[in-house]
């Protein structure tokens, strides 16, 4: 496989490198109705594969806000090959809605034809990159563009694994021309849980892949024997230690996309907007210490 | 070294089987056992698909409550767990599994519920398909009208229940305890059309013969056909209802004999 230069920088300009939300059916009125001040939108892909109501509901509101389309079912970890039916359910639903951005997980959810309704982890193996990077080519190439790959939370590690994580990422990127959903609180929550730095992490991804950025609250689990086991529920408000991850971030990068995630316990919108204004903040922080560079 | 597809299917067993066995080998015993650690992503299975047919079936869920749904849900999912990751596709077997699911034995209306939210689920996110043109069938001659059978909008459902299932969901959606009380379960049989119109999911109760006649012509049989199994109703006008509400979206003329015996 080729290296190709991932060509996302150009690509920006379709979602503003502002804060966005993550939209949930409970909130589809209140967007509709209200029309709320946001900067862009991201769904589920998989709450959209159908027709009627959901997407119906997609397309009166995709004329007024950038739409970002987050798959977490395609499975692109999977050794068994992707879902061809659900690749095509989902291409259609992309040519349909014509979304700012197409984004997928780095991680696998079906074995033996089963659907496994998570994101499960990979072994960190060439086998392991070689089936990740042929599976982002066949959906780059059925969906005819560029997809961002996400680095998901995880709760275990498997014992042949040999390339950390990040590595793998940036793999991923580099040989499939892919971009980069980097999520600094999965990253925060995974090295919590594994022992890794977080800094090293973030530091290994090329920040030119880097298409957007996710950000959401988690929660803490007490083990027995005192241990704690961090749980990425997206229930809550992004807390202090992932807001400064994501100012390194942000310095590292420069000013991305950036979306806050919402899933269990969800808020009112107004909630929802608040932490996104959060986010512009120090978003606006990293647009002017470009300018002040430019200037000096 | 296991490979991939030896890992995940490993884990595969472990999260839908509970049989850990093989995968644990696998994970990095650190910190907290790894069947400890499966069993978070087995809890995230169950706890999403759970989830799920909640909302396929939430009349379900207030009729047997919370406890009782989730059992079944549990016992459910390990059964059939799902085979495509678009869940709104996922649970179509409940009601069946209802049907053989001994504690539900004492609400004997339940699987017909249930199976009437399933044709809810599907008119809701049916794909879009434009309604059949009906220019098109002037261009048959009036001779042949009873060769020609109907494709039916993905999202039309025909049900038929033991029991008044429709008032059932209505009361228990709206939580309305008078209706619940006031319903009579011995009213007899009720046959239903479900479908999406423009204003929403409609579910529309019809009388035995015109019942027979949509679900003859929903299930792709001649028009000659549909008409023999219901000589009792005026089919002209219930076909000009069902072409004028797009119940169809396309057609074949069939060619052959034309029997009314059952769909083969």
């Amino acid at each position: 496989m080729s290296a190709r230069v991932a060509p996302i920088t150009a690509e920006r300009g379709s979602v503003p490198r502002e804060a966005g939300i993550g939209l949930r059916f409970p909130h589809h009125h209140a967007i509709l109705d209200e029309r709320p001040r946001v900067a862009w939108l991201e769904v589920h892909t998989e709450n959209y594969l159908g027709g009627g109501t959901p997407l119906s509901y997609l397309e009166a509101i995709r004329g007024d806000y950038p739409i970002a389309l987050h798959g977490v079912g395609l499975s692109l970890g999977s050794a068994e090959g992707l879902d061809l039916d659900h690749l095509d359910r989902v291409r259609r639903t992309v040519e349909r809605i014509a979304p700012a951005l197409v984004s997928e997980h780095l991680s696998w959810s079906i074995a033996e034809g089963r659907y496994l309704a998570d994101l499960l982890p990979l072994p960190m193996t060439e086998e392991a990159l070689g089936i990740v990077c042929r599976h982002v080519d066949q959906t780059q190439t059925v969906l005819r563009r560029q997809i961002l790959v996400e680095n998901a939370s995880s709760y275990l590690r498997w014992r042949y694994s040999t390339i950390p994580e990040w590595e793998f990422l940036a793999a991923v990127a580099h040989r499939t021309g892919c971009g980069i959903l980097c999520d600094v609180n999965n990253i925060y929550v995974s090295a919590c849980n594994h022992g890794w730095n977080p800094s090293i992490y973030l530091a290994a991804l090329p920040p030119a892949a880097i298409g957007e950025i996710h950000l959401a609250g988690h929660s803490v689990r007490q083990l027995e024997g005192g241990r704690l086991l961090r749980v990425d529920d997206h229930g809550s408000r992004v807390i202090r230690e992932v807001w400064e991850l994501y100012a390194e971030a942000l310095a590292r990068f420069g000013p991305v996309p950036t979306l806050i995630e919402w899933d269990t316990n969800l808020p009112t919108l107004a909630v929802l907007i608040d932490e996104a204004a959060r986010a512009a903040a120090l978003l606006d922080r990293a647009c002017q210490r470009i300018a002040d560079a430019d200037a000096a | 070294m296991p490979t991939l597809l030896e890992i995940q299917q490993a884990v595969g067993r472990s999260i839908v089987e509970g049989d850990d066995a093989l995968a644990a080998r696998y994970v990095v015993a650190e910190g907290l056992p790894p069947e400890a650690r499966l069993g978070i992503y087995r809890n995230n299975f169950i706890g999403t698909l759970t989830a799920a047919l909640k909302l396929c079936y939430p009349a379900i869920h207030r009729l047997v409550g919370a406890e009782f749904f989730e059992g079944a849900a549990h016992i459910f999912i390990a059964a059939e767990p799902p085979r495509r990751a678009d869940l709104d596709a996922y649970g179509e077997g409940f009601a069946q599994f209802l049907t053989g699911f001994p504690p539900a034995g004492a609400l004997p209306y339940l699987a017909g519920v249930a199976r009437l939210e399933w044709a809810v689920n599907r008119a809701l996110h049916a794909p879009d398909v434009e309604p059949l043109d009906l220019s098109r069938l002037g261009a048959i001659a009036a001779a042949a009208h009873g060769r020609v059978a109907f494709r039916p909008h993905p999202s039309v459902s025909l049900i038929e229940a033991d029991y008044p299932v429709d008032t059932v969901w209505r009361a228990v959606l709206a939580q309305d305890d008078d209706a619940m009380a006031a319903i009579d379960p011995g009213a007899g049989p009720v046959r239903l059309l479900v479908e999406r119109r423009d204003t929403g999911v409609e579910v529309t109760r019809l009388d035995a013969p015109a019942w027979r006649f949509a679900t003859a012509l929903c299930a792709s049989r001649p028009l000659q056909t549909a008409i023999e199994v219901a000589p009792e109703v005026d089919n002209a006008t219930l076909l000009a209802e069902h072409l004028t509400a797009g119940r169809f979206i396309g057609f074949e003329r069939v060619c052959g004999p034309i029997t009314s015996g059952p769909n083969s």
